[in-house]
């Protein structure tokens, strides 16, 4: 029932268009790129795209596969997202939802901005499969309703068309998916003190004081993205590298160098998976250290980590109160919290007072 | 959002830099000596605080993991680890006990540099028990390295004045108390140095480790040689030296005469910069580039360790910083002294939050 | 107090003498007042400085001389200003707390604690002379 009542929501946001949207409240005015402004035919387009099924070697998965919008374009509840033929990756799909405002894309941050991300998946073997992006160009440049969109969105026609196009109607598309107005919003930024339960109120004081969460899912004066777009070591999933991390750093450094595509690799091999940003970065700070996710709509998008390894929220919230699964690399914001019992269900319940409700 | 182009990103993403693994087309450096080309590890300032039973302070005990973690990442492999002193906090049998543990899990050699924080409870009686002396010298790979110890003070504070070591040390481990006494080499150990320095030529590298800086920087926290000048005279008549120390927990680097000084990062945790005390003067050295101000939040954030290479006699210190961008102070054989090579950066807010 | 009789009067006129006889108006002091309130002052900045140096304050032993030598770093200059840790814009005082929280893993103390206060007038007094910045990160 709920996450019927958010795909509604953000249907709504989005056949509304997003150009002339206001942002839901809770959220700052969405960043656009000057070389790709929002129309509406740009983001019926690269709905459109989003859907498609041909992109895929079989047919068979779109990006809507592992971002559905029933599920806050998560696919919940799967751990890690299945590809073509059912192969299984190593992360959890990341929601669509805020991440517009994003400064970089994936666990790992390996693409800057929301264009680069959509490359990404097509041409990688355990998610659509294909080799390269021709098979896709060649639907674009001559599916007759395709044809019709790119020349009106774009002006553009034929060999014209390129992944440049494709990509910026998807982020175009993704721009609109916004997730905000949950009933924190109304009484954070409402200001309505009746909006959120006691419980969820009591919750919001642990989540800025004793549970030191609000220092990496941020809230601000105005508004709250829950996110500080950094890389932190949380001890997720690192005990399978722990012991020989040295020899898989520098063995995988290597294969870098030599040509290693950190795309393929991170999500084909679980080892690799688990060096977080390092895979990307090269720098010991990022040594097992994974994005910080939003926290909006999270009730929907479990279970949670950049593994799928915590199933509820509960456990997510006893993960932390322990600190973390300590290690070497571990970031200094993870400490045990000494929360009590009522303290880690009000947390939770703040939690839950996260959703976007439908006006 | 960030408004870099995709190339612009990738050159920050993927590149190799300073203060990461080393890739295996190995950077050649191509000097005139290459005898005296290789790396070391400097790990300093712990500061391991024992609180009760078998607790310690964790957010210190973490920052060492993390050095000891990260070091043993280096590759190739240093040829040796420096420890720059204070690793404990209150020279207690039980902090320098656990602080040993921790750094036994590196997989190198390790050579000590004494602090304060490990001396004034016992006179570095247990120290001298389980890490041999408080001062000596070494040679490696045609470079002569001294480590001093330049954290005594004068025989009446040290001996007269205190009930008992525990009192002393208390008075000691607090950086701005008054009742404090400046640093110092000493007369004894000055003549010591006289003598091991005359066994080696002048155009022989020569590499000084001690916790104090060895210069004159600000004395109301014990940024502070008193005879730094009588040292810096026996430092003089060589070609190239270079003072690696610790105590600061800042990013510090200088060069006066012939001697070129780089301070440590402390892995437990950072202090201001003298200069944002607003009642009394001080001198940090001018060629600092400085960072911003720590986020406690982030216990890592300003500390780390470091690795210096050292090329002919010069040293090129990479700072490995969790929560920062790395930095590196090379020397710069143009300038004659050491520099930021990368800060300020253009492409990023002025680091002057501080 | 109704007056009736004179000598109700007089006592009226001589109790607002006796109230009045130290200064003449609730605006004047003398340098003797002057130099016993700022004493008192640096009574509160002593106790300030000892709260700064106790090990109890917290319950791991590390105390804040220990991140702020002579308070430097504290910026009070710069509050009411936005804390990223509290995700608010807080006064200074709510930041002392957060230190003592989380560095110092002890408990919070309520703005009127004359800890709390003295906490205050140490930082402030060792950052005297250093202009007003409010907001300023």
């Amino acid at each position: 029932m709920k996450s019927r009542l958010i795909g509604l929501c953000i249907f709504t946001m989005v056949t509304l268009g997003g150009s002339a949207l206001a942002e839901p409240l809770g959220l700052p005015p969405v960043p656009i790129p000057k070389d790709n402004p929002q129309t509406q035919d740009k983001i019926k387009l690269g709905e459109k795209l989003f859907h498609d099924t041909r992109f895929s070697s079989t047919g068979k998965v779109s990006c809507a596969t592992c971002h559905d919008k029933d599920k806050a374009f998560t696919d919940s509840p799967l751990p890690v997202s299945e590809g073509i033929n059912k192969l299984k990756g190593t992360r959890n799909a990341p929601t669509v939802l805020n991440s517009a405002y994003l400064h970089t894309q994936f666990w790992d941050g390996r693409e800057p901005d929301l264009e680069g991300q959509s490359a990404q998946p097509f041409i990688n073997p355990i998610e659509m499969g294909l080799t390269s992006h021709d098979p896709i160009l060649k639907i674009v440049r001559t599916d007759p309703e395709y044809v019709t969109a790119f020349d009106k969105v774009f002006g553009k026609s034929g060999e014209q068309i390129t992944m440049k196009e494709v990509t910026q109607a998807i982020a175009s598309f993704e721009r609109t998916v916004l997730a905000g107005n949950s009933s924190f919003d109304h009484y954070q930024y409402g200001p309505d003190k009746n909006a959120m339960s006691e419980a969820a109120i009591r919750g919001l004081k642990v989540f800025t004081g004793q549970g030191r969460c609000v220092s990496c899912h941020t809230i601000s004066q105005t508004h709250a993205l829950f996110t500080n777009n950094r890389f932190h070591n949380l001890g997720i999933g690192f005990e399978r590298i722990q012991q020989n991390v040295t020899e898989l750093a520098i063995a995988f450094a290597k294969a870098k160098d030599e040509g290693t595509d950190v795309d393929v690799a991170v999500l084909t091999n679980k080892n690799i998976s688990e060096l977080g940003r390092f895979a990307v970065s090269g720098e010991w700070r990022d040594m097992g250290a994974f994005k910080t996710p939003t926290l909006r709509n999270i009730v929907l998008t479990s279970p949670y980590m950049h593994d799928g390894s915590l199933q509820t929220l509960q456990d997510v919230v006893e993960f932390y109160n322990n600190g973390g699964r300590v290690n070497g690399f571990q970031s200094g914001g993870i400490r045990p919290l000494n929360l009590s019992e009522q303290q880690q269900t009000d947390l939770i319940s703040f939690m839950m007072s996260l959703t976007s409700i439908s006006k | 959002m960030s408004q870099m182009n995709r190339r612009d990103f990738l050159k920050g993403a993927g590149v190799l830099m300073a203060g990461t693994v080393l890739p295996f087309s190995t950077i050649e450096l191509a000097f005139a000596n290459s005898r005296q080309n290789f790396t070391f590890a400097y790990i300093s300032d712990s500061h391991i605080q024992h609180i009760k039973g078998n607790q310690f302070v964790r957010n210190w005990d973490r920052g060492l993991i993390r050095a000891v973690a990260e070091t043993n990442l280096m590759a190739p492999k240093p040829d040796f680890v420096m420890y720059g002193g204070d690793l404990a906090q209150l020279a207690k049998k039980s902090e320098i006990d656990h602080g040993l543990e921790l750094l036994s899990a590196l997989r190198h050699k390790v050579h000590y540099v004494m602090g304060e924080h490990d001396y004034y409870l016992d006179l570095g009686e247990y120290w001298e028990s389980r890490l041999g002396p408080q001062y000596y010298s070494f040679d490696h790979k045609g470079v002569h390295f001294v480590v001093l110890n330049s954290i005594l003070t004068d025989d009446d504070w040290t001996y007269n004045r205190w009930s008992s070591g525990e009192e002393r040390m208390n008075v000691m481990a607090g950086l701005d108390n008054p009742n404090g006494s400046p640093f110092m080499v000493g007369a004894k150990q000055r003549t010591w140095l006289k003598d091991d320095l005359a066994k080696v030529a002048k155009d022989t590298p020569v590499i000084v480790f001690s916790h104090s800086p060895l210069q004159k920087i600000y004395k109301g926290w014990n940024f502070w040689t008193e005879d730094a000048e009588q040292v810096q005279a026996l430092l003089k008549p060589f070609k190239k030296v270079t003072v690696f120390y610790g105590h600061v927990h800042q990013v510090q680097y200088n060069q006066i005469g012939n001697i070129s000084f780089h301070a440590v990062m402390a892995t437990a945790w950072p202090w201001p910069y003298p200069q944002t005390y607003a009642q009394a003067p001080s001198y940090l050295p001018k060629l600092t580039v400085k960072m911003n101000r720590a986020d406690p939040f982030f216990e890592r954030d300003a500390t780390g360790w470091q690795f210096i290479d050292i090329n002919s006699g010069n040293a090129a210190m990479h700072y490995s910083l969790a929560d920062n961008a790395s930095r590196t102070v090379a020397f710069n054989t143009e300038t004659g002294r050491p520099e930021d090579i990368k800060y300020p950066d253009e492409s990023l807010p002025p680091q002057n939050h501080y | 107090m109704c007056i009736k009789k004179p000598w109700q009067f007089s006592v009226l006129w001589l109790t607002l003498s006796a109230l009045v006889s130290a200064t003449a108006y609730a605006d004047e002091f003398t340098k003797a007042d002057l130099d016993r309130w700022q004493a008192e002052y640096l009574t509160v900045v002593k106790q300030g400085r000892e709260v700064f140096t106790d090990p109890n304050l917290g319950k791991n032993g590390v105390v804040c001389a220990q991140c702020h030598p002579n308070g430097a770093n504290t910026h009070p200059e710069t509050y009411p200003k936005f804390q990223q840790q509290l995700g608010k814009v807080v006064p200074l005082w709510e930041m002392i707390n957060w230190c003592i929280r989380n560095p110092l893993e002890g408990q919070e103390l309520s703005a009127d604690d004359p800890k709390m206060i003295a906490l205050q007038a140490y930082i402030t007094h060792e950052r005297r002379g250093v202009n007003l910045a409010p907001g300023k990160h």
